[in-house]
């Protein structure tokens, strides 16, 4: 206890300053999404991530959005564990067989008005997968998709970009 | 006021008649099964009607003297009555109105195979002879109408005896409530022949001058056989058997009323007929009330069978009613009058409330029971939907029974907090550190009630049914709800306007003590022992209601959207949901098992069936988590043992010899003369 106390006083901050170089637009575009997401909802933005049969690679970066580069939990935005408490779905993968009738049970669920992001090339048009067995086709063959964001997989940054679009389709 | 006592032998008389003729119109309509069940319950609520107003008008000062010498041998029928008397016929009346208005509607389905002119007669006894307990005023009639009341209950008991559990529990009351007359009968006999009386006005005054180890052998004596009738532990083994296998009206009322005759004789012993004992007695109660409190909820928690588990609460209830009933002999030994009587009075309330919410508690079991045919709470559940009436009845009857404010049980229990948190005044530190077990069980007792009572609730009502029956449960008839609103409406009347009882319970009190309760109480508001603890539970319940109301209206005002969008449950995307998908009793009660499992010994046993090529495919899983009856184990079972050994023993002279026999008539003859001369 003694030690563990010592090791607590003894650990200076370890965490480290922005360096100029970074990426300054993801504060501006944060903190964009976030007075959009105030206006329309009423409060800041909660996100349900639903993986309809990606490969994890989007998983990962939108994973990344949650890491202490981005961390974008700072601005309000906050990832919910059920739709029930979400006011915008980001959906990756294409729709596999297994997870259509999921999938649409989720939007569903989620309460209006809500949002709808397609996140990745699979969940625009099936990327490598397209016309495979098990594969039903794109988001927006199962869900209205408010925007699409493009990449294998897409930066951090183009989700945030996917997100502010999204919000600004329907002021 | 009524001091008139023709009007209250008038009430008295009306009474019997209606409950005769309730009986004998049951047994002489035998050949109509739809007729004796109108005329048997139908007379039996006049019955009750009228012995209501008889406890009202006893409790506002009527009094009664009333000997019939003939009817029964040594002092005849001696009946009268008291402040304490009335009250307790005014709860037996509170319990029976609304059961035998239940009862028209619940027996209707037992006229097929069952005789309704039998029902409908013990239920009318069984009903007078409680009435007539807290009236009688000798001994020989005291234990007539316990014998009476005993009986007709347990052929109430043994109305489903096709079921062979039915008959084991039947026969297990029969032996514990004879148990406890055989207690009684001794206690009663001793005291008679060291008092010289067989009347119990006579008592009082004489017991004063008996030796203390006769008090004290009287005291256990009686304790033991009120106790077992007030089902505290470890006299309580009869009463998780009995009151589920009785059809649900006779439940309700042996849970919820029945007991607390026992509870009467109790506060008869400890306050009327020894007066104040040394503080062994009040120890010795409060401490059974915080073992049975603690216990009885335990039990109550992990039960699956509905009824049972209410009537595990009927332990635990008989306990708080105990806790409040042994710190006021703790007070009362110590010289705080004051108090005493205020832990009288909560000890009272609690024993009222208790009617009301557990007899709603049965009647609610009961219509699941009546629409499901089932008391298993694994097999329940989505009955809100199908019930919607009873489900909301039950659910106020939940909240009442967990003392949750502005339901009854909270002020009774707000009460009995209040006396055993004043024992700081009592300055022996053995006392103090009783009182402070007896605030520990009772705090620990109603966390764990709420727990109890969410998990009833919950499992039989909420969620999706979980088998046929419960799918196809329909709500009952008009009847049986009437009697379990009324009930309902008992329980939020006596929670926010406790004034309209604690009035002629400080009356009662007064009587039996002497002394004013150390409180003060107005419309509004209760304030216990000086300005200890405060309480206003009319505000309270406006308050809650408010906040209820001032939500929707707040949303309203500020302009939330109104639309609705129905959607099934989220269950997390999956396609199908079941019931099986849902919280069961069994896990719901499984913390606790874990918890307390030194108390409840659990068997754990896994049973896995694998399929006979190869062990990664499983056939069936069988768990079994059963929790052992330690007082069975531990008590009766050797007790039962010795018993036999014994009966075995004795069996040696039953040798079926007619030769012996002449010898041990021979030898009778010879030890009779010999003693005679």
């Amino acid at each position: 206890m003694a030690s563990l106390l010592r090791q607590i006083l003894k650990t200076p901050v370890v965490t480290e300053a922005l360096k100029p170089d970074d990426d300054p637009q993801i504060d501006i575009l944060a903190r964009q999404i976030d007075e959009r997401a105030r206006k329309r909802f009423g409060r800041s933005l909660h996100i349900r991530e639903v993986d309809a049969g990606s490969c994890n690679g989007c998983e990962l970066e939108i994973g990344a959005l949650n890491n202490p580069y981005y961390d974008i939990e700072r601005f309000g935005m906050h990832f919910v564990a059920s739709p029930r408490h979400a006011d915008c779905l980001l959906v990756t993968g294409p729709v596999t067989r297994n997870m259509a009738d999921p999938l649409k049970r989720t939007y569903e669920a989620t309460p209006g008005p809500k949002i709808v992001v397609a996140v990745g090339d699979c969940a625009h048009n099936c990327g490598v997968f397209v016309g495979g067995y098990g594969v039903v086709g794109p988001v927006s063959a199962v869900l209205p998709v408010d925007a699409v964001v493009h990449g294998c997989p897409p930066e951090p940054r183009v989700i945030l970009l996917g997100i502010l679009a999204a919000l600004e389709k329907r002021p | 006021m009524i001091t008139d006592s023709t009007l209250m032998v008038d009430l008295f008389l009306l009474t019997l008649a209606c409950f005769g003729v309730g009986a004998l119109g049951a047994l002489s309509a035998a050949g109509s099964p739809a007729l004796a069940r109108i005329v048997g319950h139908v007379s039996a609520l006049l019955g009750a009607i009228s012995a209501l107003t008889f406890g009202v008008a006893g409790l506002v000062g009527g009094t009664m003297e009333l000997n019939i010498p003939d009817l029964l041998p040594v002092g005849g029928a001696a009946f009268g009555v008291d402040r304490l008397s009335a009250f307790f016929v005014l709860v037996i009346a509170v319990g029976a109105i609304p059961a035998a208005l239940y009862a028209i509607g619940y027996t209707r389905e037992y006229a097929e195979k069952h005789s309704l002119a039998g029902i409908g007669f013990a239920f009318n006894i069984f009903i007078v002879g409680m009435i007539l307990i807290p009236l009688a005023r000798n001994v020989l009639t005291f234990l007539a109408l316990w014998e009476l009341m005993s009986l007709a209950s347990y052929f109430l008991v043994i109305t489903e005896h096709e079921r062979e559990d039915t008959l084991s529990a039947g026969w297990v009351y029969f032996v514990m409530t004879h148990a406890g007359f055989a207690a009684l009968f001794l206690g009663f006999l001793l005291l008679a022949q060291t008092t010289g009386s067989m009347h119990f006005a006579e008592w009082s005054a004489a017991a004063a001058h008996l030796g203390p180890d006769t008090r004290n052998l009287v005291f256990v004596l009686l304790g033991i056989g009120f106790g077992s009738k007030a089902g505290v532990i470890p006299l309580h083994i009869w009463l998780p058997r009995a009151h589920p296998a009785a059809p649900s009206h006779v439940s309700a009322l042996m849970s919820g009323v029945m007991i607390k005759v026992g509870v009467y004789g109790l506060l008869r012993v400890a306050f009327d007929w020894l007066g104040a004992g040394p503080l062994w007695w009040g120890g010795m109660m409060l401490i059974v009330g915080a073992v049975s409190g603690v216990l009885g909820v335990l039990y109550a928690l992990v039960d699956p069978d509905l009824k049972r588990l209410l009537a595990y609460s009927s332990v635990e209830n008989i306990g708080i009613i105990l806790l409040g009933a042994g710190a006021a002999m703790l007070f009362q030994a110590t010289q705080l009058s004051g108090l005493a009587a205020l832990a009288l009075v909560a000890t009272l309330y609690h024993t009222l409330n208790h009617a009301a919410f557990k007899s709603l508690l049965f009647m609610g079991a009961g219509a699941v029971l009546h629409a499901t045919h089932t008391r298993n709470m694994e097999e329940l559940g989505g009955l809100i939907k199908r019930m919607p009436q009873t489900a909301a009845l039950f659910l106020v009857g939940s909240l009442a029974i967990a003392a949750l404010p502005p339901f009854n049980g909270f002020i009774s229990e707000w009460l009995t907090f209040q006396a055993l948190l004043s024992s700081f005044q009592i300055s022996a530190h053995t006392v103090n550190l009783i009182f402070a077990l007896g605030v520990a069980a009772l705090a620990l007792t109603s966390g764990l009630a709420v727990a109890c009572f969410v998990r009833a609730f919950g499992i039989t009502f909420l969620a999706l049914p979980r088998s046929d029956r419960a799918e196809h449960a329909r709500e009952v008839e008009w009847t049986m709800r009437a009697a379990m609103a009324l009930l309902a409406l008992v329980c939020i009347v006596l929670g926010v306007a406790p004034s309209l009882v604690l009035t002629p319970l400080e009356a009662i009190v007064f009587d039996l003590t002497g002394a004013h309760a150390d409180m003060r109480f107005n419309l509004t508001a209760v304030v216990a022992n000086g300005e200890f603890g405060w309480v206003a539970p009319l505000w309270i319940g406006l308050g809650l209601v408010m906040f209820l109301l001032a939500i929707p209206l707040a949303l309203r005002l500020l302009g939330a959207n109104q639309r609705q969008r129905f959607y099934e449950t989220w269950g997390c995307g999956r396609a199908l949901q079941t019931a099986r998908f849902e919280y069961t009793a069994t896990a719901f009660a499984n913390p606790f098992k874990r918890v307390f499992t030194v108390l409840y010994r659990p068997i754990k046993d896994l049973d896995i069936e694998f399929h006979p090529e190869s062990r990664y495919f499983v056939r069936t899983i069988e768990y079994y988590n059963e929790g052992r009856l330690i007082f069975e184990d531990a008590i009766y079972r050797p007790l039962l043992g010795v018993i036999e050994t014994l009966a075995r023993r004795a069996r040696v002279l039953q040798s079926g010899n007619v030769h012996s026999y002449l010898v041990y008539i021979l030898v009778a003859l010879v030890a009779l003369l010999i003693f005679a001369v």
